[in-house]
C-alpha cells in the first residue's frame, strides 16, 4: 500500500473562482492554502483569500500552464500537495506526473489514468468493455484521402448528421456538425488543421449526432481503498456552441433513467479502478436511450449543483482522498434532495456572441443573498474584467425543493444582482429563466438554436442606477442640464 | 344624473347632450397656463401629483397637450409626449383630453407635408379626444387634412376662430368664417373662439357669441381667452350670458398672469347668476389647487420677470403666450428700456401695416420679431427676417384683410421685389415625405426598431427626438422626480436624501455623500444608492449641453465679434441653412447663415465685406448661444487683385 505523506498545505494551481473554491475548502479542511499567480492577477481575489501566494511569472497565461513553476511554486511554499482545479493543467497527465516525481501528492487521478481517459478513443473501448452503450464511431480516421474515404462510408452506413471531432479535444473544443456527404469532405481538412493547432494534434473521428440530445453527466467519488460511489446525474444541456451555460442537478430524466444512466457511470468507473473526483458524461436521447459519451479526470465548474442536492462537499473529499483517507460517504448515504441550477454569470454581451468585456471595470456590485442562493465568485466593486483570461465573475447556485421553486428563486436571485460597468449574461438569463420551455424543465441540447427571442431581452440596467446618474450629473453641472 | 362626457363617447350623441343642458361647461387649461416658458416646464410629474383632483372635478376636458408641449416635452422635460399621455389616462380614465395643434403647423411652427401630418393625428387621437385646431390666418385650407383625420379617428373636433379686433374684425367676417368651416367641417364640430390676446370687452364677445348662434343656433361654442388685462372672467361671463356652452379657465394656484383665469372664480360668478356649471365639483378644484400651491414655488425661476397684468394688452395685442417670453428677452438682449416703444408704437404699426392678422404662433413671433429689429435699428423693413419674407410672400397663406404697401415689399426684397412677388407668391408646397426611409434612418441612428410613436415624434423634431431617445436610455424614465430635484440649482448638499419611486413602482433612495475633486479636472460624485455607496466620475468639460453651460458670452460681446468678421449664434437654435463656403467673397450685409431660434428663422448677415475663412457649422447643426458659425476675414489688397 501507497503511503502518503501528511499534508498541510496546498497548492492551488489555478486562478479566479475556482482557486477561491479550492482555498476554502483546504481551509476547511484545516490546511494552508497556497495560491499562485502571474502578474495580471496579482490584485485578484484569489491571492487574499489564499494563506500565502506565490508570483510564478509576468504570464498572461503561460505561467498558469508552465509544470516546472508550478512544481517551484510547490516547493518553495513548502506545500504537499497541488490541486489543479479545472481548465489550465488540469488534464495534463505531465503535472500529475511531475508531482509524482517530486513526491507531491497530485490532487485528482494519477497521471496514468488521466493520460488513458484523457485518449477518446481509448476511453470509448473502455466504456464499451464495461458494457456502456456508445455513439456509433468510427475510430481513429486514417490521415489524408484514406481518412475522408472511411468518413464517407462511416456517413453512409449510420446516416447524417454526424459529429466531426478531434481525438484531443474536450471541453466543447474540437467539435462540429456535419450534416451532408458533400459538407463532411469539405471539412474534414478545416477540422484536421484545426485540431492540429488547437491541440498539436490532428487526429480526429467521427460519432453518430444525436437528434435532440440532453447531456447528462454523472459525478464520480472513489478512494484508494475501491470505494467508488457517484453522487447522481446533472443535466447539461443548455449549451452554446457546445459550451455549457446552464447546469442543474439532478438529470431532469425520467428515475428509471437516470438510475441506469448513474449505474452505467459507476460500473465505468469500476472497470477502470477510478480514483478521486471524476465526471461521465453521456448524452440521452428522446427515448431515453443512453449513450457514453467522455470522462473528464478533474473537478468541473458546475460541481456546485451536486453538492448543493447531495450536500457533499466533492473539494473537501477530493483533498481527503489524495491524502489516503477512506470515503466518508457509502453509496446508501448519497440522497439527492430538491433541484439546484447553476448560472455563469459572465461579464459578457450577449447580444454580440457573447463577447467579452474586457478592460471594462466592475463599478458597482451588489449581490443577491436569502435562502437556497450559493455564489462562488471572483468579482468585487473595482474589479477589472481582464483582457488575459476569462470574463467570469460568479457562478450563481441556487436551490429549490421543487424544480418551479428552484426556477423561481433563480428569478429572483439574477434579479437581485447589481452589477454598474460590463454588460453582463444576467439580462440574458432574466429572459431565460422567464421563457416555458425552460421553467417546463423539457429542454435538450438544441434549445438555444430553438429559441433565438431570448435575445430580445430589455436593457440590464435598473432604473435606479440611470436616475442616479442624471442626479451626479445635475449635481456637477449645479444645475440640470437636460432642462435648460 | 348630471352630464359627464367620457372618451370614447360617440360624437353625435355627445353633442347632443351638450346641447340638451341648459348648463355650461367648463375646461382646465393647465396646458396653457401662459407666461409662456413657465406653462411650459410644468413636469408631468406635477400633472400626475394632481390628476385625481382634476378627474374628480368634472371638466368638460383638460387641455394638457399640444402647442409647443410635444417639443418641450422631449427638449427640456426628457419625457416621450405618447407616455406622458398614456400614463394621465390611466390615472384619468373619466376626463377627455384636448390639444391645440397649429393646423398644417401641427406642433411646430411650419408647414408639415401632408401625409406626416395624418400620420401624427392618427397616433395623437390614440390619446386626444377634443381638438382644437386653429390657423394664425384664418385660413380654413390650411386646417382641413386635420380636420379630416380628427374626423376619421372619431373624437371631438373644435376649429377655432382666431378673435382679434380693429376695423376689420366684424361680426359679419367671423360669421362668415364660422360658415365656411362648418362647410367643411358640417355641424357636428365644436367652435372655438379663441381669444388668445384676451382683447374686446365683455360686451364685444357677448354680442359675437350672439351673432354666431343667430347664423348657426345649433353651434356649440368653446370660449377661450386670456386673462392678460384681468378682465376675461367678464368676457367668459358675457360668452355663456349669450350662450357659449364651454369655458376655459384653470388652477387657481397656478394662475395669477397672463393665462386663463382662475376656475373657481368663474364658477362662482355665474353661480351667483344662477348659472350652473355641469358635473363640475367645487371641493376637487379647490382640492387642485392646494396641491399645486406647493408645487408652484419650484419653478419660480421660469415666471415671468414681471408680476400682475397688463391692460395695455388691448393695443399691442400680444398673445398671452408670448407676454412673458418677450419681456424675458428684452432682459436677455438689454433692451428693456426700450419696450414702451415697442410694445405701444412700434408694435401696433407694425401689426396694421403687415394686414391686421391674429397675432398667434408664428405671426405672432413674426410681428414682435419686425417690431424689436425695427426699434433697434431704427431701419424698418430693410431687414427682414426670413419668416417676414415668408409671410410677405403668403407662404402661410393669403392675407385676410388686405396686403402690406408696396413699400414694405420693396424694403425686404429690394428693387425687384415685383418680379420677386409675381414670381414666388402663394402657398408653399410641401411635398409628401418619404416615411418609410425616414423610419430607417431613425432606425439606424437609434441602433434599434422604433415604434410608430417614435417615428411621429422623430418626423416633426428631427434631432430633438433623437436626442430625448439618447437621454432616455442613458438616464431612464426621469419623469419620475419631482420639480424640486428635477430643477435643482446650485447642486445637492452634502448628506440630502432624495427619495423616489420609479416608474415600475419600486422605492428608491439616493443620498448624496460627497464630491471628490482629481487633479486632472474630474471630479467623482459619491451617492449612496438604494444604501450602496457609487462613484460617478464627470470629466471637466462632461455636462450635457458643453457649450450652453461653458460659453457665457453676452450679447453685447456677440455683436462685436460680428464686427470682427466673427459671426456667432446670438441664441440657441438650428442652422437651417449655410449659404456660403469657405474662399467665398462676401459684400456686407450677405447672409452667411440662416437660424431657427425661438420659432423664427433668422438670417445672420456679414457685417464686414470679406473673404469666408471658415465655416463652423452644417445645416441641421444644434448650436448654443456663442457658438462660432461662421468667420469672415476682412478683404486684402491680394483678395482684390486675384479677382478684379
Amino acid at each position: 500500500m501507497k503511503t502518503y505523506p501528511e499534508i498541510k498545505k496546498v497548492l492551488v494551481a489555478n486562478r479566479g473562482e475556482i482557486a477561491i473554491r479550492l482555498c476554502r475548502a483546504a481551509q476547511e479542511e484545516g490546511l494552508r492554502a497556497v495560491a499562485v499567480y502571474e502578474t495580471p492577477d496579482a490584485k485578484n481575489r484569489h491571492v487574499h483569500i489564499a494563506d500565502e501566494a506565490v508570483w510564478i511569472g509576468p504570464g498572461p497565461r503561460k505561467d498558469y500552464l508552465d509544470i516546472d513553476r508550478i512544481i517551484w511554486a510547490a516547493r518553495k511554499s513548502g506545500s504537499q500537495a497541488v490541486h489543479p482545479g479545472y481548465g489550465f493543467l488540469a488534464e495534463n497527465p505531465k503535472l500529475a506526473a511531475a508531482c509524482e516525481d517530486a513526491g507531491l501528492v497530485f490532487i485528482g487521478p494519477s497521471a496514468s489514468t488521466i493520460q488513458l481517459l484523457g485518449d477518446k478513443t481509448i476511453a470509448r473501448n473502455l466504456a464499451e468493455e464495461a458494457g456502456l452503450p456508445t455513439i456509433p464511431g468510427s475510430g481513429i480516421l486514417p490521415p489524408g484521402e484514406q481518412g475522408k474515404q472511411a468518413a464517407v462510408e462511416f456517413g453512409e452506413k449510420y446516416g447524417y448528421p454526424v459529429m466531426l471531432k478531434a481525438v484531443a479535444g474536450g471541453g466543447g473544443r474540437g467539435i462540429r456538425r456535419v450534416d451532408t456527404r458533400e459538407e463532411l469532405s469539405s471539412q474534414i481538412g478545416l477540422a484536421e488543421a484545426e485540431a492540429l493547432s488547437a491541440f498539436n494534434d490532428g487526429r480526429l473521428y467521427l460519432e453518430k449526432a444525436l437528434i435532440g440530445p440532453r447531456h447528462v453527466e454523472v459525478q464520480i467519488l472513489g478512494d484508494t481503498y475501491g470505494n467508488i460511489i457517484h453522487l447522481g446525474a446533472r443535466n447539461c444541456s443548455i449549451q452554446r456552441r457546445h459550451q455549457k451555460l446552464v447546469e442543474v442537478a439532478p438529470s431532469l430524466l425520467p428515475k428509471s433513467i437516470e438510475d441506469a444512466v448513474c449505474a452505467a457511470a459507476l460500473a465505468y468507473a469500476r472497470h477502470v479502478g477510478y480514483i478521486n473526483a471524476g465526471t461521465v458524461e453521456f448524452l440521452v436521447d428522446a427515448d431515453g436511450k443512453f449513450y457514453f459519451l467522455e470522462i473528464n479526470t478533474r473537478l468541473q465548474v458546475e460541481h456546485t449543483v451536486t453538492e448543493v442536492v447531495t450536500g457533499i462537499d466533492i473539494v473537501r473529499r477530493m483533498l481527503r482522498v489524495a491524502a489516503g483517507r477512506e470515503l466518508d460517504v457509502s453509496q446508501e448515504a448519497v440522497f439527492c434532495r430538491g433541484f439546484a441550477i447553476e448560472m455563469r454569470i459572465n461579464a459578457e454581451d450577449p447580444k454580440n456572441g457573447f463577447a467579452p468585456e474586457s478592460g471594462k471595470t466592475v463599478a458597482v456590485y451588489n449581490s443577491p443573498g436569502g435562502p437556497g442562493i450559493r455564489l462562488d465568485g471572483m468579482v468585487y466593486q473595482g474589479y477589472k474584467i481582464p483582457t488575459e483570461y476569462d470574463s467570469l465573475l460568479v457562478k450563481l447556485t441556487v436551490y429549490g425543493f421543487k424544480w418551479d421553486e428552484a426556477v423561481s428563486r433563480l428569478k429572483r436571485a439574477l434579479t437581485n444582482f447589481r452589477i454598474v460597468g460590463p454588460k453582463t449574461t444576467i439580462p440574458f438569463y432574466r429572459s431565460l429563466v422567464s421563457e416555458a420551455e425552460f421553467k417546463s424543465g423539457s429542454f435538450d441540447t438544441g434549445y438555444l438554436d430553438r429559441h433565438p427571442e431570448l435575445f430580445n431581452y430589455p436593457d440590464q440596467e435598473e432604473q435606479v442606477a440611470k436616475i442616479a446618474r442624471l442626479l451626479s450629473a445635475i449635481h456637477h453641472n449645479q444645475k440640470n442640464p437636460f432642462a435648460l | 344624473m348630471p352630464i359627464r362626457i367620457k372618451p370614447g363617447d360617440d360624437v353625435k350623441s355627445a353633442l347632443a347632450a351638450i346641447r340638451s343642458t341648459d348648463a355650461y361647461f367648463i375646461t382646465n387649461t393647465a396646458r396653457d397656463l401662459s407666461q409662456s416658458d413657465f406653462k411650459n416646464r410644468i413636469l408631468a410629474h406635477t400633472d400626475i401629483l394632481v390628476a385625481p383632483e382634476r378627474e374628480a372635478a368634472g371638466y368638460f376636458s383638460l387641455e394638457i397637450t399640444g402647442g409647443a408641449s410635444v417639443h418641450v416635452d422631449m427638449l427640456r422635460k426628457q419625457i416621450n409626449p405618447f407616455e406622458r399621455l398614456a400614463l394621465l389616462r390611466n390615472l384619468m380614465p373619466q376626463t377627455l383630453f384636448q390639444t391645440l395643434c397649429r393646423g398644417v403647423n401641427l406642433f411646430g411652427y411650419r408647414p408639415y407635408p401632408e401625409n406626416v401630418i395624418r400620420l401624427t393625428v392618427q397616433e395623437f387621437a390614440k390619446f386626444v379626444d377634443v381638438w382644437r385646431v386653429f390657423d394664425f390666418l384664418n385660413h380654413v385650407p390650411n386646417m382641413i387634412p386635420v380636420f379630416e383625420e380628427v374626423q376619421r379617428a372619431g373624437v371631438f373636433l373644435e376649429p377655432s376662430i382666431c378673435f382679434s379686433t380693429g376695423p376689420e374684425h366684424t361680426d359679419e367676417y367671423y360669421v362668415k368664417k364660422a360658415g365656411e368651416i362648418i362647410d367643411v367641417t358640417g355641424q357636428d364640430i365644436l367652435l372655438a373662439l379663441k381669444n388668445h390676446s384676451g382683447l374686446g370687452t365683455p360686451a364685444r364677445i357677448g354680442q359675437l357669441v350672439s351673432s354666431l348662434l343667430n347664423a348657426y343656433p345649433e353651434l356649440i361654442i368653446h370660449y377661450h381667452g386670456h386673462n392678460t388685462d384681468g378682465n376675461d372672467v367678464g368676457r367668459i361671463v358675457a360668452a355663456v350670458t349669450a350662450g357659449a356652452k364651454i369655458v376655459d379657465a384653470a388652477d387657481h394656484a397656478m394662475t395669477g398672469f397672463f393665462g386663463p383665469p382662475p376656475i373657481l372664480t368663474v364658477l362662482d360668478v355665474l353661480q351667483e347668476m344662477e348659472y350652473r356649471a355641469e358635473a363640475i365639483d367645487r371641493d376637487a378644484i379647490i382640492a387642485t389647487s392646494d396641491k399645486l400651491k406647493k408645487e408652484r414655488p419650484s419653478y419660480a425661476v421660469f415666471e415671468s420677470q414681471f408680476k400682475g397684468f397688463d391692460p395695455t394688452v388691448h393695443t399691442h395685442k400680444l398673445p398671452g403666450g408670448a407676454m412673458g417670453s418677450s419681456f424675458e428677452q428684452a432682459v436677455k438682449g438689454g433692451f428693456l428700456d426700450r419696450m414702451p416703444e415697442i410694445l405701444m408704437k412700434e408694435l401696433p404699426k407694425v401689426h396694421q401695416e403687415l394686414g391686421n392678422f391674429w397675432s398667434v404662433t408664428p405671426g405672432s413671433q413674426i410681428l414682435w420679431t419686425t417690431a424689436v429689429t425695427h426699434t433697434l435699428s431704427g431701419k424698418r423693413y430693410v431687414n427682414a427676417s426670413e419668416d417676414l419674407k415668408r409671410l410677405l410672400l403668403e407662404r402661410y397663406g393669403p392675407f385676410p384683410f388686405y396686403r402690406p404697401a408696396d413699400e414694405i415689399y420693396e424694403a425686404a426684397f429690394g428693387p425687384s421685389w415685383k418680379t420677386t412677388l409675381v414670381n414666388d407668391c402663394g402657398i408653399e408646397d410641401c411635398p409628401p415625405m418619404d416615411i418609410g426611409a425616414e423610419k430607417k434612418t431613425l432606425e439606424k441612428e437609434l441602433g434599434r426598431s422604433a415604434d410608430t410613436n417614435e417615428l411621429v415624434l422623430y418626423l416633426q423634431h428631427p434631432r430633438d427626438a433623437l436626442d430625448f431617445f439618447r437621454f432616455e436610455e442613458e438616464y431612464g424614465k426621469t419623469f419620475v422626480l419631482p420639480p424640486s430635484i428635477w430643477l435643482k440649482d446650485g447642486g445637492f448638499d452634502q448628506g440630502e436624501v432624495i427619495d423616489f419611486t420609479d416608474n415600475m413602482g419600486k422605492l428608491h433612495q439616493i443620498i448624496f455623500s460627497g464630491t471628490q475633486d482629481l487633479n486632472d479636472g474630474s471630479s467623482l460624485n459619491y451617492l449612496y444608492v438604494d444604501h450602496h455607496l457609487e462613484a460617478f466620475l464627470h470629466h471637466a468639460e462632461d455636462s450635457g449641453q458643453p457649450a450652453a453651460v461653458k460659453k457665457e458670452l453676452s450679447q453685447s460681446e456677440i455683436a462685436a465679434l460680428a464686427e470682427m468678421g466673427e459671426v456667432r449664434a446670438s441664441m440657441g437654435g438650428v442652422v437651417v441653412q449655410v449659404p456660403v463656403e469657405v474662399e467665398q467673397k462676401v459684400a456686407e450685409g450677405d447672409t452667411l447663415v440662416v437660424m431657427e431660434a425661438m420659432k423664427m428663422l433668422n438670417s445672420l448677415e456679414s457685417a464686414i465685406a470679406g473673404v469666408v475663412s471658415e465655416v463652423a457649422v452644417t445645416k441641421g447643426q444644434q448650436v448654443a448661444r456663442g457658438d462660432l458659425l461662421v468667420r469672415v476675414r476682412p478683404l486684402r489688397s491680394k483678395d482684390n487683385t486675384d479677382n478684379p
